[in-house]
C-alpha cells in the first residue's frame, strides 16, 4: 500500500511538470519576420509581422512597428499594443533597411545570438528603402508577407540561386577575423517583392552591392554547387564560326555542378590559384547552332569558360575595391600558410592586393532530347 | 581492522557494465560547454587536447584499477583505512565523499542554468532541484544494480542524439581545423587540464570496482568506456570547429546546444528544446552515482540507512541550490571544482598506489623477517 501511494505521487508530479510553463497557441501571437530601420536620434524602429492563430476564424496577420533604443524595448512597446502575448520562437526572417546596413547591423545580430529563443537557422536579409514600407503594404496576392518572404528566400537558397544567409553563418563570418559576409538584397517592385542583389559586408556595414546577374559567379567562387541555373551571353566571335561573327549569342545551362579550389601558390606575394569545374547541361541555344557536331560544343564550352572567368574577374575585383572577401580567399590563406598569423587589417592589405589566376573547365555533360 | 567489504554475489553487477557506467558518469553537464574553454587555449587544435585528455584519464584509471587490486575486496574508502589508520582514514574519506557532494551539486546546478536559460527563464530553481531529486531518491532507493540500470538504459536511449550532431555539417568549413599541428605542446597540455571538468566522472571505478563479477575482465571494459567518451567528446570537438568559426567559438557559452539550433527537421524545428529536456536522462546517472559513491564513504564513518541517507543528502543539496547564483558565480564554481577534481582524479590515484605499494611492500619484508 505505502509503496503505491508513493508511486502516485511520484507520477502525479512527473505529469504536472508539464504545466511548469504553458504557452497556448490561441494566446500567443508569433513574430515571423521582423524588419528593422534606423530611425533619427539612433533609435532603432522594429516593424514586426505577427501571425495570430484563431481556432475559429482564419488566422490573422498584424504589422506593427514601434521606435525605441533597444530592439528588446521595441517589444515591450509592441506588447503593449497587442492583444495577445508575443513569442518570437518561430522568427524566421530578419530584415535590415537599407540605412541601417550602411550604418552596422553588428548590434542586432548579437541580439538575436544572445537570445536562446531564436533558432540560428534564421534567415537575414537587407532591403533596398526601408523594411517598414515594405512589410506595411498591403500587397494583393499576399496574405501573409512573413511567410512569403520566408518562402522566397528559402526556396531561393535550396536552389542555390542566392547566398545562404542564416544568422549562424553570418555570425561566424562576422567574427571571423579572415572572413566577411553578405545578404541578399530585397526590393518592392509593384506588387511584387523580389530578390534583387547582393549587399557585401565589412565588419558589419554594408559596404557595396553586386546586381542580381552576379550571384551565380560568387556562388561558384564561394562554395560547390550542386543545382544551378545560369543565363549567359556569349559574343559570336568567340565561337570560332563566322556565321556568328558579329552576333551576341544567348545560351542558358541547367543541372549546374561545380567545384571550387583555392589554392595558395606563393604566399609572399599572396598569389591565389582558383580552379572552378563545372558541368552542366545545355539548356537553351539560338536555334541556328547546329548541335550535331561534337567541335560545336568544344567551342561553347571554351566560350562559356571564357565568359564566366570574365565576369568572376569582374566581381572579385569590386569586392576588393570595397575590401568585403566573402569568397574566403582569406580562410584559405590562414589554413594553408603555416604560422600567418593573420589579424584582420594584416589579411585587409592582403586581400586588397591580392592576384588570383583564374582556371575555369566547363564541360557540357549533356543537353535536351531535341538537336 | 576489518574494513574488507562482505558482498553477495546478487549485489554485484557484471564487469561488461562497467562500460555503461563509465560512460553515462564522464559525460553530462561538461559536453555542453567544453568548447570554449578548450578552444581558448589552444585553437583549432583542441581535438588533439581531447586525445591528450583522455590518454591521461587512462593512465588515471590504471593506477586506480592497480591500487584496487592490491585490495581486492575494498573500494577507496575501505583503502584509505586500511593504509591510514582510522582516523586518517576517515579524514581522506571526508574529503571523497564532499568531492562527491560536490560533484553532484556541480551537475545538477549547472544543469539548472541551462534549463533556465534555454526552456523555462521562469521557473524556480528549487522546482527543478526537487524534480530531479525525486527521481535520484527513487533510482537510489531501487540500490546499484537499478542505478546501473538506469547508466546502460541512459546510454541507449541518447545514441540518437550522436546521429544529430552530424546535420550541422551542411554548414561546415573544413577548412577551419587547417593548418594541423601549429600549437606548442604546452597550449595543449594546457587544454587538456582544461577538459577535466568534462571528463572526470571515472573515479567512480574506486567504489564501484568491488562490485564487478568478474575483476579481471574489469578494467578492459573500464578503458572501453574511456575510449568511447573520447570518441564522442572528438565528433563533437570535431564538428564544433568546422561549424563554428573560432571567435565565434570563443563567444558562444554553450556550443553543443547552440550547435543543435540550426537544425531543423520536418516535424520538429526546435531540436535543442528536445535535447535540452532529454539530458535530465544523461544526467542522472551522473547524480545517482555520485550520491551512491558519497554514501558507500558515509557509512563507513556511521552506520545510517539508505533511505536515510539519501533523504538527508537531498534536503542538503536542496538546501544549498536555494541562493541564486549568477552565470558569473557558477563558472567560477566550475572553475574551482575542475582544479580540485584535477588533483583528486588525475594526480591522487598515483600517489595513493606509491603508498599502498610501499606498504605492502613493507609488510612483505616484516612477515619473511
Amino acid at each position: 500500500m505505502k509503496k503505491e501511494k508513493l508511486f502516485i505521487v511520484l507520477l502525479s508530479c512527473i505529469l504536472l511538470m508539464g504545466c511548469a510553463d504553458q504557452k497556448i497557441l490561441e494566446r500567443i501571437g508569433l513574430v515571423t519576420l521582423i524588419g528593422y530601420d534606423v530611425e533619427e536620434e539612433e533609435k532603432i524602429s522594429a516593424t514586426v509581422v505577427i501571425r495570430q492563430i484563431n481556432p475559429e476564424f482564419q488566422s490573422k496577420v498584424e504589422v506593427q512597428t514601434e521606435t525605441e533604443n533597444t530592439s528588446k524595448g521595441t517589444r515591450i512597446s509592441i506588447d503593449r499594443k497587442t492583444a495577445k502575448q508575443i513569442a518570437a520562437g518561430q522568427l524566421r526572417v530578419v530584415l535590415f533597411g537599407e540605412d541601417l546596413a550602411k550604418k552596422s547591423i553588428e548590434h542586432p545580430i548579437h541580439t538575436f545570438m544572445m537570445n536562446n529563443e531564436i533558432s540560428t537557422s534564421i534567415y537575414l536579409a537587407v532591403v533596398r528603402g526601408d523594411a517598414q514600407s515594405l512589410l506595411a503594404y498591403p500587397y494583393e496576392n499576399v496574405t501573409d508577407v512573413g511567410q512569403h518572404i520566408y518562402n522566397l528566400i528559402d526556396h531561393n537558397i535550396e536552389q542555390q540561386q542566392t547566398i545562404s544567409s542564416t544568422l549562424h553563418e553570418i555570425v561566424r563570418d562576422d567574427y571571423s577575423d579572415v572572413r566577411n559576409f553578405a545578404l541578399p538584397i530585397l526590393l518592392k517592385k509593384g506588387e511584387n517583392i523580389q530578390l534583387d542583389g547582393i549587399a557585401l559586408f565589412k565588419k558589419g556595414k554594408m559596404v557595396g552591392e553586386l546586381p542580381a546577374n552576379d550571384i551565380f559567379y560568387i556562388m561558384i567562387m564561394t562554395n560547390k554547387l550542386d543545382n544551378g541555373t545560369v543565363e549567359l551571353t556569349l559574343d559570336g566571335e568567340t565561337l570560332n564560326n563566322n556565321k556568328f561573327k558579329d552576333e551576341q549569342l544567348q545560351i542558358a545551362v541547367d543541372s549546374i555542378k561545380t567545384k571550387r579550389k583555392i589554392k595558395v601558390v606563393n604566399s609572399k606575394q599572396n598569389e591565389f590559384n582558383l580552379t572552378v569545374n563545372m558541368d552542366c547541361r545545355l539548356l537553351e541555344i539560338d536555334s541556328k547552332v547546329s548541335l550535331t557536331d561534337p567541335k560545336v560544343y568544344e567551342d561553347i564550352e571554351r566560350a562559356m569558360s571564357e565568359k564566366i572567368k570574365k565576369e568572376m574577374m569582374k566581381t572579385l575585383k569590386y569586392s576588393q575595391e570595397v575590401d568585403s572577401d566573402i569568397y574566403g580567399f582569406g580562410e584559405q590563406f590562414r589554413s594553408q600558410v603555416r604560422d600567418s598569423n593573420l589579424t584582420e587589417e594584416k589579411w585587409s592589405e592582403l586581400f586588397q592586393n591580392m592576384k588570383v589566376n583564374f582556371d575555369v573547365n566547363v564541360e557540357i555533360v549533356r543537353n535536351g532530347v531535341f538537336e | 581492522m576489518r574494513t574488507a567489504l562482505q558482498i553477495n554475489n546478487n549485489e554485484k553487477i557484471n564487469a561488461s557494465l562497467l562500460f555503461f557506467v563509465v560512460l553515462s558518469t564522464q559525460i553530462g553537464v561538461g559536453i555542453h560547454g567544453f568548447q570554449r574553454i578548450i578552444v581558448e587555449d589552444v585553437g583549432n587544435s583542441a581535438w588533439i587536447s581531447v586525445i591528450l585528455a583522455t590518454l591521461f584519464s587512462h593512465i588515471a584509471v590504471f593506477f586506480m584499477i592497480k591500487t584496487l587490486k592490491l585490495y581486492p575486496s575494498n573500494d577507496l574508502y575501505g583503502i584509505h583505512q586500511e593504509i591510514f589508520g582510522k582516523y586518517f582514514g576517515n579524514f581522506l574519506n571526508l574529503i571523497y565523499i564532499t568531492y562527491c557532494s560536490f560533484a553532484f551539486y556541480t551537475v545538477i546546478r549547472n544543469y539548472i542554468e541551462v534549463i533556465n536559460t534555454w526552456v523555462f527563464p521562469n521557473l524556480a530553481q528549487a522546482f527543478i532541484s526537487v524534480s530531479l531529486l525525486i527521481l535520484v531518491i527513487y533510482a537510489f532507493t531501487g540500490g546499484l544494480r537499478v542505478m546501473v540500470g538506469v547508466c546502460f538504459f541512459s546510454f541507449m536511449v541518447s545514441l540518437w542524439i550522436l546521429v544529430i550532431v552530424f546535420f550541422p555539417l551542411k554548414y561546415a568549413h573544413y577548412n577551419h581545423l587547417l593548418p594541423l599541428f601549429h600549437t606548442d605542446f604546452i597550449s595543449l597540455i594546457k587544454g587538456a587540464y582544461s577538459m577535466t571538468f568534462t571528463i572526470v566522472g571515472f573515479e567512480i571505478i574506486n567504489v564501484i570496482y568491488p562490485f564487478a563479477k568478474e575483476k579481471e575482465k574489469a578494467s578492459k571494459y573500464v578503458h572501453l568506456g574511456l575510449l568511447f567518451t573520447m570518441v564522442v567528446y572528438l565528433i563533437i570537438i570535431v564538428i564544433s570547429t568546422v561549424y563554428f568559426s573560432e571567435a565565434q567559438l570563443k563567444k558562444t557559452v554553450w556550443a553543443t546546444l547552440t550547435l543543435f539550433s540550426v537544425i531543423k527537421l520536418p516535424f520538429i524545428e526546435r531540436i535543442e528544446i528536445i535535447t535540452i529536456c532529454f539530458w535530465l536522462i544523461i544526467i542522472l546517472p551522473n547524480l545517482c552515482l555520485f550520491a551512491w559513491s558519497a554514501y558507500r564513504g558515509v557509512i563507513r564513518i556511521k552506520k545510517i540507512k539508505e533511505t536515510t541517507f539519501i533523504l538527508v543528502f537531498s534536503v542538503l543539496i536542496l538546501i544549498a541550490n536555494i541562493p541564486i547564483l549568477t552565470r558569473a558565480q557558477i563558472n567560477r564554481f566550475d572553475h574551482y571544482f575542475s582544479q580540485i577534481a584535477f588533483y583528486i582524479v588525475f594526480f591522487y590515484p598515483f600517489l595513493l598506489y606509491m603508498i599502498a605499494l610501499s606498504k605492502k611492500l613493507l609488510k612483505k619484508r616484516e612477515r619473511s623477517n
